[in-house]
């Protein structure tokens, strides 16, 4: 195999495994109110979490739901509105 | 790991029924309920009380009566702040010996009950189901002892026939912070919307996940998860309904329920507290994928930095995974795992404070392996004294 091909076999495979460690959504996705049919591209996923942002984002092999709800009260800018009083 | 789903089931399917209280006597005219201890704990803690309870009434080494009420998290910790009394003839809680009942199930059988003897009787052990600071900010008496214990996650949870299967932090923030007018369909029915009173564990854990202040929760207030749980299983709009459960609670009635998938502030994906809806690993919770979760906080009293009762420190002890002696005569993280509370030494995540940030954490003794073979299966290496890498603990080599 051309060294050109190896490499794109073994770049092919280490996406692979990457997809696989950020966890999939483990093959069919389950039908939901407000879940996105294809899924949003996976975001990236650390690899070794430090911080709350990371931990809650790492790596993992458990089942997932991807979701964008539709909420008519959102800010244009994904705040939150205050409490009502 | 089906022994434990149908452990679990079964424990669901009765835990919460009420106990046996035809005939209750005073709890110290009850033959054979010596070494008493009285505990008033979170009803999240029902499963764990009547198991432990068991095991303790059989504990050759110490055998010890565990006689248990159940209230909200911040009334218990006022009740051993203050020294509050159980009230004399109030109907309390107990479990009988294999000698006085050996088919006696911790699973599927009711509690039995006796009455607080004349005079009241200030519990022994008080228990929170999440950080006391959620419930006061006041600095503890010096005559009260803290431990924390297993881990206790929270659910949403929706019945059977719901099509639903998660809700993210924005989700519900509108459901409950403004219930209709949030418009977080299909949850705009606050008729339908199952929550707790402000001193319940499971409301303040969710409240400060969700930044919807408790008292500010849009929904039916109900007392009792037992009462939570018949509202979603009676719902005649399954599509809009919702509740929060303690997760070891869910875990018994998965029959009837489902979770949802939470998916927290800045989480790019929602997840069940378990790996998968179907199983009961929590690990999810021990890794922070799912963060609605709080330890349980044990306090006894003690004097001069000595236990006053010393079979009370010696149960909360034990719940806390700390080493006891005499050693008990059976497995404590078994019991724990059965009821489906994840001991502090399998956690690899902790926090400061209710709904806190997380930072990873490493237990000064991991069990790890232990639970995972408890739940689901461990890949670890078996031992019996050695291992090439950790510590053999348990009959595993865990990390350390």
């Amino acid at each position: 195999m051309p060294t050109t091909r190896k490499m794109r076999a073994l770049l092919f495979g280490l996406a692979l495994a990457s997809a696989a460690a950020c966890g999939g959504d483990g093959g069919a996705r389950p039908h939901d109110a407000g879940v996105d049919a294809g899924g949003p591209p996976d975001a990236p996923c650390s690899e070794n979490p430090q911080t709350h942002a990371e931990i809650i984002n790492a790596c993992t092999t458990a089942q997932k739901i991807i979701k964008k709800p539709t909420l008519p009260l959102l800010n244009q800018d994904g705040s939150l509105p205050p409490l009502p009083p | 790991m089906r022994r434990l789903a149908l452990s679990l089931t079964a424990a669901g399917a009765l835990a919460l029924a009420a106990p046996r209280a035809a005939h209750a006597v005073p709890c110290d005219q009850v033959p054979g309920l010596s070494n008493p201890v009285y505990l008033q704990v979170g009803d999240t803690q029902l499963s764990l009380m009547k198991r432990l309870g068991r095991a303790m009434r059989d504990n050759a080494a110490r055998p010890v009566s565990m006689i248990f009420t159940t209230s909200g998290s911040c009334t218990n910790i006022r009740a051993i702040y203050d020294r509050t009394p159980i009230a004399a003839g109030t109907n309390v809680q107990y479990v009988p010996s294999i000698a006085e009942n050996p088919t006696w199930d911790p699973a599927t059988s009711p509690t039995l009950t006796c009455q607080v003897p004349t005079g009241g009787k200030v519990p022994d052990v008080a228990n929170s189901a999440l950080f006391g600071s959620a419930c006061t900010t006041e600095t503890p008496p010096a005559t009260v002892h803290h431990a924390r214990g297993p881990v206790q996650a929270y659910v949403m949870a929706v019945p059977k026939a719901s099509s639903q299967t998660a809700i993210t932090f924005e989700e519900a923030y509108f459901v409950f912070g403004f219930g209709m007018a949030g418009m977080a369909a299909p949850w705009v029915d606050e008729s339908q919307l199952f929550i707790r009173t402000v001193t319940k564990s499971t409301l303040l854990a969710w409240a400060a996940n969700i930044s919807v202040p408790a008292d500010k929760w849009k929904g039916i207030r109900r007392d009792g998860s037992s009462m939570v749980v018949a509202d979603l299983e009676s719902s005649t709009s399954p599509e809009k309904a919702l509740g929060i459960l303690g997760a070891e609670v869910y875990d018994g009635r998965r029959s009837t329920l489902k979770s949802l998938a939470f998916q927290a502030r800045g989480q790019w994906a929602a997840y069940w507290p378990d790996s998968t809806p179907t199983s009961f690993d929590k690990k999810n919770v021990r890794d922070g994928h799912y963060t609605v979760w709080s330890p349980t906080i044990w306090m006894d009293s003690e004097a001069g930095g000595a236990p006053v009762n010393a079979d009370a420190r010696y149960i909360v002890d034990l719940i806390a995974g700390r080493t006891v002696a005499p050693a008990p005569s059976f497995e404590v993280i078994a019991v724990i795992a059965a009821v489906g509370l994840t001991p502090d030494c399998a956690m690899g995540v902790t926090r400061g404070f209710e709904g806190g940030p997380l930072s990873r954490y490493t237990p000064p003794e991991s069990c790890t392996c232990k639970y995972e073979s408890l739940v689901d299966t461990s890949s670890c290496a078996t031992c019996t004294t050695t291992c090439a890498a950790g510590v053999c603990r348990n009959g595993f080599c865990e990390v350390r």
